[in-house]
């Protein structure tokens, strides 16, 4: 019954020392199917991602990927997946053909179908004209470009994807996003990305699972998401923090349940959302709170998160954690 | 498609960027080399008391007296042995630096007599002192010919009589440049790889990662060699030559090669600990440059202070410059130092490569 999945993950725990990073995870993800993988940092995404790719055994649980046990042959689970990292991994000191040719002889590609797999990463970045120029001169789109192509060029039946757009302007993000939308419908590609994007996990996810302290604590289509946590909709208010006590004080008056938020105050409207606003205003009026913004909105995927775990995905700072200075390559 | 395969594929890529920054890397090879032999080629520290096995078959003043003379100030101290066979074999043993032979007939006031001086000339310093010193002691004697005999000095060298300063110099660079080019160019591929990502990416192919354990010890060996060579180009071009002829041409590569496997294996083991490239450099010079100067890459070990003798021991790079040096400058390497060489330094490589084993196996598990 494992094998009608493109990733079957059962009862998966995961161990290191006394922390236990995932906690009984069970996820059964359908061929052809886009999945979004949310959680805040430490959540236990990642380690899940590692266990998938045969890199990290799991503590218990099983872990099946296009009916191959992950633990048994990671070699051969492997050849059925294609990642795309956070980093834009390409080898800046060789051309886009080099790059393309090591990958295509690390994915055991047969030799008589690697030129064909090389020439159809090309197409799919793109880069045919610029074959042989090294990486290193190309612009940030072309180096992601190719190295999603690179990650896609042994026809992988799954795609994880792991934070795929951090980093990338609009355009380039819509990019990457169609290509990959076009590798799902056209050949019933499997994807199960990891981000910090909600909206566009909200707006591309067939379904959305939610994973903090190692446990699933949400699994659904964006919408069952939406509705599961009652929500009709949710007022917010942006004020100066030295009055975000004040603020929260005020929304508790106005008869609704303030969370702050780096300089923000939300509540769930419920009913009589309308009624609830005005109340709003008039009291921080009166205690001469300054309000910078003030908003009232449909339920998001951003709020039910913040609801299920009380926190931002996204890091406070905003970005990631940077990477250590790259000095010359020494050769 | 096993794990030779995937490795060589890694490999591939290494010799492809290689490739790419050929010029440069030629560059950086060549400088080191070249530096040496400009700043030590002429340049080489006179030794003190010198081992000297003195035969004397004379009997009378005029012979004390020339032992007298040669003792003069600290450059040699004497070793009295009776016969020149037990002399000589002191002499290939390496225990003493010089044999000089007094003849019989050496006592008679006014006439001629020649001294015969075995010099052991792969340690051209120490050749050096003790020439000197006979040549003085000789013409200070032939100045009062009147109750000495006027002496003549003859000088046979052991090894190849055209063997030089530069060759034990070259000897030496070999090995260093050879352990330095496999420290410096493997791990530190493995440190940019794993900034940049490529390490990550390797492992979401379906390659075992001992491949890519194996394709950078690959890689530091390789760059051992070409800098070792490019260094013995500049050593040939300065003056140096290599007695053992083209045999000696293989012989090195053999040695050089077994240098680069230990110290490639060496570079991954602290590039799987070093974060960051400036870590790794300031790790690998403070390991690499007393290893080669203990070595005795620059000066002979003899000359080195008594408490450092069991380091030199240790380091394997003693083994390997002195069968450089037996290549270079005697004309054959001995096939039990062959040997006792070759195991010093597989023994070394072995063990090198299983620390960069079990550090390698548990790092860039997490994606």
């Amino acid at each position: 019954m494992a094998e009608e999945y493109a990733i079957y993950i059962d009862d998966l725990v995961k161990s290191f020392g006394s922390f236990t990073a995932v906690n009984g995870v069970n996820l059964k993800i359908k061929k052809g199917e886009i999945f979004g993988l949310l959680g805040p940092n430490g959540a236990g995404k990642s380690t899940i991602i590692s266990i998938l790719l045969g890199l990290l055994p799991p503590t218990s649980g099983k872990v099946v990927v296009n009916g191959i046990d992950v633990q048994k042959d990671p070699s051969g689970a492997r050849t059925h997946i294609g990642v795309v990292t956070q980093e834009t991994v390409v080898e800046p000191e060789l051309t886009a053909e080099q790059n393309l040719m090591i990958f295509a002889r690390l994915y055991h590609i047969p030799k008589a179908e690697m030129q064909k797999s090389i020439e159809f990463a090309l197409e799919l970045s793109d880069l045919v004209q610029f074959r042989k120029a090294y990486a290193g001169t190309f612009s940030g789109g072309m180096k992601r470009r190719l190295e999603t192509a690179k990650s896609l060029m042994h026809a992988p039946e799954i795609i994880l994807l792991d934070e795929p757009t951090t980093g990338l302007d609009v355009q380039n993000r819509t990019q990457i996003w169609n290509l990959l939308r076009d590798i799902n419908k056209k050949q019933n590609v499997t994807i199960l990305m990891t981000t910090q994007y909600l909206e566009e996990a909200d707006q591309l996810c067939d379904r959305i699972g939610i994973i903090d302290h190692g446990k699933m604590i949400a699994l659904g289509t964006p919408d069952e998401l939406r509705k599961s946590i009652g929500l009709n909709s949710v007022i917010e208010v942006t004020v100066d923090k030295e009055e975000l006590q004040r603020a929260a004080a005020a929304f508790r008056k106005a008869g609704l349940e303030p969370t702050i938020l780096n300089n923000r105050v939300t509540s769930p409207g419920g009913s009589n959302a309308t009624k609830k606003i005005e109340g709003l205003l008039n009291i921080m009026s009166t205690s001469k709170i300054n309000v910078r913004n003030i908003s009232m909105h449909e339920p998001t995927i951003d709020d039910v998160f913040l609801k299920l775990t009380g926190s931002e995905v996204r890091d406070t700072s905003g970005e990631y954690k940077g990477k250590g200075v790259i000095m010359g390559r020494g050769r | 498609m096993g794990l030779i395969d995937d490795a060589y594929t890694l490999f591939l890529r290494e010799m492809l960027i290689f490739k790419k920054n050929i010029a440069m890397n030629a560059v950086r090879s060549t400088i080191f080399p070249l530096l040496f032999v400009l700043l030590l080629g002429s340049f080489g520290s006179a030794p003190k008391n010198v081992p000297v096995a003195v035969v004397n078959y004379a009997s009378g003043p005029a012979a004390l007296n020339f032992i007298n003379m040669l003792q003069t100030g600290n450059g040699v101290s004497i070793v009295a042995e009776t016969t020149q066979q037990q002399a000589l074999g002191l002499l290939s043993e390496g225990s003493v630096a010089a044999v000089v032979v007094i003849p019989s007939g050496f006592s008679t006031t006014g006439t001629q007599s020649t001294v015969h001086v075995y010099l052991d000339n792969s340690q051209p310093q120490s050749a050096e002192v003790v020439s000197t010193q006979v040549n003085t002691a000789a013409a200070k004697l032939s100045a009062v010919a009147v109750q000495n005999p006027a002496v003549t000095v003859v000088t046979n060298y052991a090894y190849g009589a055209s063997s030089n300063y530069i060759s034990f110099v070259i000897g030496g660079i070999l090995v260093m440049v050879a352990s330095f080019g496999a420290v410096f160019s493997a791990g530190f591929t493995v440190i940019s790889d794993r900034q940049l990502g490529n390490l990550k990416a390797f492992l979401t192919t379906p390659i075992n990662q001992i491949s890519v354990l194996i394709s950078k010890i690959a890689y530091g060996t390789f760059q051992s060699v070409f800098s070792a060579y490019v260094g013995l180009v500049i050593g040939l071009l300065y003056g140096a030559t290599i007695a053992a002829g083209i045999i000696g041409l293989i012989e090195l590569l053999w040695i050089i090669l077994l240098v680069g496997l230990g110290f490639g294996s060496l570079a991954i083991a602290l590039a799987t600990r070093a974060k960051e490239q400036q870590t790794y450099a300031l790790i690998g010079q403070t390991i690499v440059m007393p290893m080669s100067f203990l070595g005795g890459a620059f000066v002979p070990v003899t000359l080195l202070p008594k408490f450092l003798l069991p380091v030199v021991e240790a380091d394997p790079l003693t083994y390997a410059v002195n069968a450089v040096r037996d290549i270079m400058i005697k004309g054959s390497l001995p096939l039990p130092t062959l040997i006792s060489t070759s195991v010093i330094l597989l023994a070394f490589a072995l063990a090198m490569s299983g620390v960069a084993y079990l550090l390698f196996k548990d790092t860039s598990k997490q994606i």
